[in-house]
């Protein structure tokens, strides 16, 4: 039984460190992309990395998007335009990068987002729009 | 664009058939020790059905039981089948390592095995494939031929 249980840790470990990796890694690509990328845009928008060969993009990501209402979403090939995932360090597909209306990255999500956690970094890339105006 | 039908359906099954194979070798190999050759034959199953997907022993088990008798309903997606393979080999080439740590290092084995059933798992649940991503990767880099 106690090998069962040095396995669980071992494996328990590897996830948890694979979670923390995935947490430092969009930390990391917020901070490298923060000031760069695009025009001012009236309002936050949300940079959508895809492929061909995606398909979570087209079963999942895809109808979570549209979910979202009258959002400008700038859908981007990954695959050929790797400069650009390159920058937001895109590694997975898909990944969707909120963006402030300045043109900041503010939230990097690696993988399938829901519509609800994109809502809640839209809302939060508003509200700091209104404080940043009312300031 | 290469896009063909897969019936998600088929890789469902097969993802439930790797956590349920590794979850019984796991637990029961803590009180029937035996069970443990599950492992290495989950490997085999996962790497002959890499490369003769009419030997994929869950797929098939879908394809010829489940699907006709309308236990489980097909799920057809517009997909390239080659990242789903790949990751099917990815299991079985983890596996087949797990299988020769199993006996001298049991732990190691085990962890391994485990891992293949959370990465399985994760798929089936969340929809996120890392064997994808890796096969995406590979093709970004133009290791092999994946996505144009």
């Amino acid at each position: 039984m106690s090998t069962q249980l040095w396995a669980l840790a071992v494996a328990g470990t590897v996830v948890l460190a694979a979670a923390c990796l995935e947490a430092l890694r969009s930390r990391r690509a917020r901070r490298l992309t923060v000031g760069a990328v695009a025009a001012p845009a009236s309002d936050p928008y949300i940079l959508y990395f895809t492929g061909d060969g995606c398909t979570v993009c087209r079963t999942h990501q895809e109808p979570a998007l549209a979910k979202l209402g009258a959002v400008r979403i700038d859908k981007v090939d990954a695959i050929s335009d790797r400069t650009l995932a390159d920058r937001f360090n895109v590694y997975t597909l898909p990944t969707t990068v909120v963006m402030s209306a300045a043109g900041q990255a503010l939230h990097v999500n690696y993988g399938y987002a829901t519509a609800p956690k994109l809502e809640r970094q839209l809302a939060e890339a508003r509200g700091a729009r209104m404080q940043a105006a009312t300031a | 664009m290469s896009s063909q039908v897969v019936d998600h359906s088929a890789l469902k099954v097969n993802q439930t058939g790797i956590v349920v194979t590794v979850l019984v070798a796991f637990i029961g190999s803590a009180f029937y020790k035996p069970l443990l050759v599950l492992i290495p034959l989950l490997a085999i199953v996962l790497l002959v059905g890499t490369f003769a997907p009419q030997l994929a022993l869950f797929k098939q088990f879908y394809f010829k039981v489940l699907k006709p008798r309308g236990i489980v309903k097909p799920r057809p997606v517009q997909d390239r089948p080659e990242p789903h393979n790949f990751a099917q080999g990815l299991g079985g080439v983890f596996l087949a390592v797990a299988s020769v740590f199993l006996l001298p290092l049991p732990v190691v084995g085990l962890a391994l095995a485990l891992l293949v059933a959370v990465l399985a798992f994760v798929n089936l649940a969340f929809g996120y494939c890392l064997g994808c991503q890796i096969y995406f990767q590979l093709g970004k880099r133009g290791l092999i031929r994946a996505s144009s």
